[in-house]
């Protein structure tokens, strides 16, 4: 692989080809679980490494399964990587496996994770593709994040809150409080306020690619006709 | 032609089936990797919101593991046997733990777990699980006010029966303007589990727990695979 | 796109000239309710006014758009007094700030501005500020010469821009629940309509003080159709479905239902019916379609009330109402001959 292929597949995950934004694939845990950064970014990092995992897995053997039954055997290795997950958080991060809920073994039904399987580890070798399923991954991550970040400030006035459910109770002292005696904006942290920012984040997106369109093609047409950009 | 359809199938049934057994070798490792951490975890997450009410210094016992089967009473809301914990100090009976549920609040039952000293007084009072209204009744939980602490110490010697209501019905207890339904449920379901525990004080504190810790280890795994 | 601008500029217009004469409708009721509540709900309604215009001034500044003729039009301060009317006026000054310039920024302007918002700008303020801040949602003043202390003008002001009460006081001194939401609490706790209705909060029909301001409403919703600046159908359906809802229950149970009456003039039915259902732009257009809508809206608020989880119901059947908008105008929308693609048709002659 030269460093232009893998530049264009993290390109292509966490920007052209957002899941999160542009694609819009998985939206529902996404929504779901998106109240406050620490939620958000373990059900991301989860979804990442099941994305790069079974992307990795099922590149080699793509051809010695047979096309008609390729859903299913893909399907068994998304479920039991996910269910690998979800035994070693149940484990180590009790708090935050209780917290997550459902949305864990919901991977398994997550369409971005087979749809990057047929549209790219189904064709690519597998070091490509657990490139492109952990820079998808990291793709919804970052948005996830962000969406988190956004109703976590609105909603609560925090950021990180209940990171020690994940790094351990230690980690209390990384709390931050952005907004002190807060009255907290529920609508944030309820599913409408997921629903609100995802939109505005779809539109700060559209934004930024139009602009950088705009700005493209004018420096084009000027690099064309000087005269013109002068006039 | 038709042999060769049998034998696609039959190469697709042995290819499913490869990864059928592979994936069940995987699983059924990690699951026995896992299986103690997780029983493990579980019992602590319990212990920790117990801890929370009764106080490290007045038990020596393995809380999680000491449990006292309740039948259903109206006294403690329950429709079903509920469980109870109880802690000791040096061998002596210190404080019971009772899981009454207020069956009046806003928008349904509201699952509570109280802490009761021998002598009868509240040592703490949680919230386990409501369906009150975000930011209306849900003060009621620890983590957003401390509200619930107020029961801390309070007892039927120390508060008569008028007292155990809300101050705006003439009682001893704290409520938020707008917001009177489920302090109420909540004090109310409360002074029945200290009332509970003044009738069934001797059997609470005196008889054998009936559970072993190997059934309690394995009440641990079941939980998990639930 | 500047290119298009001028046939919108005239439209504003005709536009500032219907809404004064919406707000001029609003009058007695607000006279009404300064006479039985106090003067607070006007500062709450100056602070959503000076908002309302801030925010549309700003949303216009961004999008582009001409500032002044759009300022003029009247739809923002309609907007800012409709929801300034049915939230408690003893509410922060934060809150009516943050719904009101969330009803203009995002109902309003990211939908595409006057003409475009699909829902009720006021009633999306309000639903935000009930869902976001319930607590402060509950904190009404209670009718003059029922509580045992009324605030003085700059006690009020006091208390909505610093929070504080006279010394000694308690906020539950000078609030209380709405009649609407005191009925709830007490069939909850006790049950039997009669008895609850004999509490001093109670008045002839509805609430005490509450039932008049529902008439001053009622007046200037009368001079709004005899002035045809709305069709009876809005106001009549939805008082109708209410009324028929209302009336059939109680007459089942009036142990537990109370008279469709006390629906009419308790909560936002009567502003509803006549200055919030009747926004032309979130509304259907044919008569037919204003016909449903409304009823539709008067049963939903009946559920909302009765067997709801909020008091009042007509925000939420107002904006529920709303969502089937499209719907209903594409069923009731008349037949034109020769032309199949009526939706097409209606689309463009909107935008």
């Amino acid at each position: 692989m030269t460093a232009q292929e893998i530049k264009d597949i993290f390109y292509n995950g966490l920007w052209k080809q957002n899941t999160g934004l542009v694609q819009l694939l998985g939206l529902c845990p996404l929504l779901a679980v998106s109240s406050s950064v620490v939620n958000a970014v373990s059900l991301g990092l989860a979804t990442t490494l099941v994305m790069a995992f079974s992307s990795a897995a099922i590149a080699p053997i793509r051809n010695y399964v047979p096309n008609e039954i390729r859903i299913p055997v893909f399907i068994l290795i998304i479920a039991v990587l996910v269910t690998v997950i979800q035994y070693e958080m149940n484990a180590y991060m009790y708090s935050l496996y209780v917290v997550l809920g459902i949305f864990i073994p919901l991977i398994v039904t997550n369409c971005i994770v087979l749809a990057r399987i047929e549209a790219f580890a189904s064709k690519n070798t597998a070091t490509a593709s657990a490139l492109d399923g952990m820079a998808m991954g990291l793709g919804l991550t970052a948005v996830l994040m962000v969406l988190g970040g956004i109703r976590e400030i609105f909603g609560h006035g925090t950021l990180l809150s209940g990171i020690d459910m994940a790094l351990g109770e230690s980690a209390k002292s990384l709390v931050i409080t952005v907004i002190p005696d807060y009255h907290g904006f529920l609508l944030a942290i309820l599913p409408p306020g997921a629903f609100i920012v995802l939109g505005l984040l779809i539109a700060t997106r559209n934004w930024l690619t139009l602009r950088a369109e705009r700005k493209a093609k004018a420096q084009q047409t000027a690099s064309q006709t000087p005269q013109a950009a002068i006039a | 032609m038709r042999r060769t359809l049998a034998k696609a199938s039959l190469h697709s049934a042995l290819n499913l089936l490869f990864f059928a057994v592979l994936g069940t070798i995987v699983l059924s490792s990690t699951y026995l990797l896992t299986r103690d951490t997780i029983a493990q975890s579980v019992e602590t997450e319990k212990l920790k919101l117990i801890a929370q009410i009764v106080p490290q210094d007045s038990y020596d016992n393995n809380i999680v593991q000491s449990t006292l089967d309740l039948p259903p009473d109206e006294l403690l809301g329950t429709e079903e046997t509920s469980i109870g914990y109880r802690a000791t100090l040096k061998g002596e009976p210190s404080v019971v733990v009772l899981q009454p549920v207020a069956p009046d609040g806003y928008s349904g039952k509201i699952f509570l777990i109280v802490a009761i000293r021998s002598n009868g007084e509240v040592s703490g009072v949680r919230v386990v699980s409501h369906h009150e209204t975000p930011g209306l009744g849900d003060y009621i939980e620890v983590a957003k006010n401390p509200w619930i602490k107020q029961f801390d110490g309070q007892s039927l010697t120390n508060h008569t029966a008028q007292d155990w209501q809300v101050k705006k019905d003439g009682g001893k207890f704290d409520s938020m303007a707008g917001a009177t339904i489920t302090p109420r449920a909540v004090v109310k379901a409360v002074h029945k589990a200290v009332q509970y525990f003044a009738k069934h004080r001797d059997q609470l504190l005196t008889q054998a727990p009936p559970s072993s810790p190997d059934k309690s280890g394995r009440e641990g795994v079941k939980e998990k695979t639930k | 796109m500047s290119a298009f601008f001028s046939p919108f500029i005239s439209k504003p217009e005709g536009v500032s000239l219907i809404m004064l004469k919406v707000l001029l409708a609003l009058i007695p009721g607000i006279a009404l309710y300064v006479w039985f509540f106090g003067s607070a709900i006007l500062i709450s309604i100056t602070l959503a006014s000076l908002t309302a215009l801030g925010t549309e001034a700003l949303m216009l500044k961004l999008r582009n758009r001409p500032i002044s003729p759009f300022l003029k039009d009247n739809s923002a301060l309609l907007t800012a007094w409709l929801l300034a009317l049915s939230i408690p006026p003893l509410a922060p000054w934060w809150l009516v700030v943050v719904g009101t310039a969330f009803a203009i920024s995002i109902s309003k302007h990211l939908y595409g501005g006057l003409g475009n918002n699909p829902f009720n700008p006021a009633m999306i303020g309000y639903a935000v500020l009930i869902i976001s801040f319930p607590l402060q949602m509950t904190h009404w003043i209670t009718p003059h010469g029922l509580g045992q202390v009324e605030l003085g003008f700059f006690d009020q002001l006091d208390y909505i821009f610093r929070g504080i009460l006279p010394d000694g006081l308690k906020l539950d001194a000078v609030t209380m629940a709405t009649p609407l939401d005191t009925l709830k609490t007490q069939l909850h706790m006790y049950g039997n309509i009669n008895e609850i209705m004999n509490l001093p909060i109670y008045g002839h029909l509805a609430g005490q003080g509450s039932e008049w301001v529902a008439t001053g409403f009622l007046l200037g919703g009368l001079y709004l159709l005899a002035t045809r600046l709305i069709s009876w159908h809005i106001p009549v359906a939805y008082l109708g479905t209410l009324f028929i809802t209302a009336g059939l229950f109680h007459l089942a149970d009036p142990a537990h239902y109370v008279t469709p009456l006390f629906h009419w003039f308790s909560g936002a039915a009567m502003i509803g019916a006549f200055f919030i259902l009747t926004d032309p732009v979130s509304g259907p257009t044919t008569h037919k379609g204003k016909l449903i809508f409304a009823a539709g809206a008067g049963f939903i608020t009946y559920l909302i009330r009765v067997f709801g989880g909020f008091p009042d119901g007509m925000a939420f059947a107002t904006l529920l109402m709303n969502i089937c908008v499209p719907l209903i105008d594409a069923y009731t929308q008349p037949k034109v001959f020769g032309k199949k693609g009526r939706l097409s048709d209606k689309n463009g002659g909107q935008a």
